[in-house]
């Protein structure tokens, strides 16, 4: 038997395969396929304090193995989460990670205090703090680095939770961006939020998204979010990382694995593979058999260089 | 919900511009409304990266079969496929066609693409009337493929080249302004062209008919986890893969109004 408990601090996870938030729903959506209980954790798409409508059609688009999309959020708001989703991840003892954004730190404070509340039923926050597709004041000001300090101190006054701090390279120099997110009290980092891109009708000569612009993700992602987990991993080995961007396979997550990601997130991958998380988490403990590694813990951040040191 | 690899068994062309491909799978046939859709991952890898969603056009036992154009990369890779080859698919999606149309009489109205699931539809509850419209005469059904209910369809072709000349929504038009149309009586239920769904839309909405339309969206999952596949309705931004593709009539507001929200 292969031991893939993964431990973060004071949490444990049965395993180190999750979701991305916005690519698996808010509750139980791909349950004909997936059982949910056999995940290391469940990162649900990002809650507001207020419900948001969303951008108008269209809000995705196909591009070379990837696509973009500005969903801008869509979600009907904390307390519909607190009073209908909660209640169903406990029940079914889900390790739950919920992702908030909010347009003001205010707002991130006041969600960070309501769900404080639930402490019990949640394994921890992941604060949106980069996502590319909202325009509205507060969260777009995010991409200015020093809200970010800003925002994860608002946070963490406000919850005992253990606090995951979602960046994207579009903030500039990430591994500064860290750096200034554990300083202000995040415990983690989720890396990477999809890179913002564009695609265009030739014909209409409309850009193929409604926001002119979109997150890519993705597998043509794959080798930017490596590189940026490798590195933050290299530089500050201690602080816990939730890696995403284009894991599509189980050779995927073992290279994110290898680079030192502590969780492998499972993104767009969920939309062509409704079954992705599951051959996933099957694949890795394959491999991790036939290559006679006992742990987990011998495979993460186990990168051979080809410098002697 | 399943998703299966299915092997090809046949993969023709119909006529001039529609395919139709047909495999076997019993969870994939079972339970199925007209109107449901599958998504197909035309070929394994990463290119192109999305599956495709289409609609069920036909379904004898456990064998499928789904008409389709080539429209791009995806649906012509689609149309290369051979007996043998196997496909990834997974269905039934979305919520159909009523069934109950509370006791009226159905009227059909498909254009294009849109004609296979009206055609499953009537095939299997029966309609009054059927009208499809086609850019000329090499778009029609083939008539072995509507042969059960051809005497009650209504053919137009916009170059005059077959039926009627000129839009779908024409011999509606004037069908529904006939003294002894009821309006009350029938019930549309249509799907197509954009285009076309709004007209047909306004001219119901004009003469008090009800119905409902199936809307074509882009679609990344098709099992509601995406939130790409939006249809805006009176209550907001609606997953058109889960809630639809079928909306009725007075849930939608037009088109252009859309964009603006
Ligand atoms: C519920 C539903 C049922 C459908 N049923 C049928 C059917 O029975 N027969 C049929 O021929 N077609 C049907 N379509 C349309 C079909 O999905 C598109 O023709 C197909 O996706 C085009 O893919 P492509 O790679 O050839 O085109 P490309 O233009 O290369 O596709 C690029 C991207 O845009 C999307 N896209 C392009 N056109 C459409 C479209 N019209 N609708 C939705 N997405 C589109 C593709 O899925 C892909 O993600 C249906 C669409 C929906 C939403
Ligand atoms: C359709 C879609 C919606 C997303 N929504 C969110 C979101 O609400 N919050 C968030 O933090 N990230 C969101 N993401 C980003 C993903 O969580 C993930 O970080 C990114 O897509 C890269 O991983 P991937 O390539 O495996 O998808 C979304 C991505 C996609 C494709
Ligand atoms: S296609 Fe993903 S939510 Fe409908």
């Amino acid at each position: 038997m292969v031991d893939l408990t993964t431990k973060i601090g004071p949490l444990r996870f049965k395993n180190p395969v999750t979701v991305a938030s916005g690519t698996f729903g808010v509750k139980d959506e791909l349950k004909d396929f997936v059982d949910y209980q056999k995940l290391g954790a469940v990162i649900t798409k990002t809650i507001t304090l207020h419900p948001r409508p969303g951008n108008p059609m269209p809000r995705i688009c196909e591009t070379p193995a990837g696509m973009l999309n500005a969903i801008g959020l869509q979600n009907k708001g904390l307390f519909e989460f607190v009073e209908n989703k909660i209640p169903y991840f406990r029940k079914n003892r889900i390790p739950l990670i919920v992702n908030i954004a909010g347009e003001s730190t205010a707002d991130f404070s006041r969600m960070a205090r309501a769900l404080d509340y639930h402490r019990k039923s949640i394994t921890a926050l992941e604060l949106n703090l980069s996502c590319p597709n909202v325009e509205a004041g507060g969260v777009r000001a995010i991409r200015e680095k020093k809200l970010i300090a800003k925002t994860i101190r608002a946070v963490r006054k406000n919850t005992r939770l253990f606090l995951f701090a979602k960046l994207s390279p579009e903030l500039g120099d990430v591994l500064e961006s860290v750096r200034e997110a554990v300083r202000a009290g995040a415990n983690g980092v989720s890396l990477i939020n999809t890179v913002r891109g564009m695609a265009i009708d030739i014909r209409s000569r409309r850009p193929r998204i409604w926001a002119g612009t979109g997150g890519l993700s993705g597998p043509a992602l794959r080798p930017i979010a490596l590189r940026y987990v490798y590195e933050v991993k290299q530089a500050m080995p201690q602080v816990p990382v939730i890696a995403s961007g284009g894991i599509t396979t189980w050779e995927d997550a073992v290279e994110f694995l290898i680079a030192g990601a502590d969780l492998v997130a499972v993104g767009t991958a969920n939309f062509v593979n409704p079954r992705a998380t599951m051959d996933i988490l099957s694949g890795v403990r394959v491999f991790c058999q036939k290559e006679k590694i006992k742990s987990i813990r011998e495979l993460r951040g186990s990168l051979v260089s080809y410098r002697r040191s | 919900m399943h998703d299966e690899t299915v092997t090809v068994l046949e993969n023709r062309k119909v006529n001039a511009k529609y395919f139709k491909i047909s495999f076997r799978s019993k969870h994939l046939a079972s339970g199925v409304e007209p109107g449901q859709f599958v998504q197909i991952k035309v070929r394994e890898g990463w290119d192109p990266f999305l599956r495709r969603p289409f609609s069920y056009y036909r379904i004898r036992g456990e064998r499928i079969e789904i008409l389709y154009e080539i429209l791009g990369r995806g649906s012509e890779l689609l149309s290369k496929l051979t007996k043998g080859d196997r496909l990834q698919v997974m269905g039934p999606l979305g919520r159909g066609f009523s069934r109950e149309i509370r006791g009226k009489k159905r009227i059909l109205v498909g254009g294009g693409v849109g004609v296979p699931p009206l055609v499953f539809l009537a095939e299997r509850y029966g309609c009054d009337r059927f009208y499809i419209g086609t850019k000329s005469r090499h778009e029609v059904m083939p008539l072995s493929e509507i042969r059960k209910f051809h005497s009650r369809v209504f053919h137009t072709t916009q170059d005059g080249s077959y039926g009627v000349r000129g839009l779908v929504t024409g011999p509606l038009e004037v069908w529904f302004k006939k003294d002894d149309f009821d309006p009350e009586a029938y019930f549309i239920q249509t799907c197509g062209p954009t285009r076309m769904m709004e007209r047909v839309m306004e001219i119901a909405s004009h003469f008090g008919v009800e119905g409902e339309a199936s809307w074509e969206e882009r679609m990344a999952c098709g099992v509601g986890v995406c939130l790409g596949c939006m249809v805006w309705t009176h209550y907001g931004w609606t997953c058109s893969c889960t809630e639809g593709p079928v909306f009725q009539f007075e849930e939608t507001p037009p088109r252009e109004t859309w964009a603006v929200r």
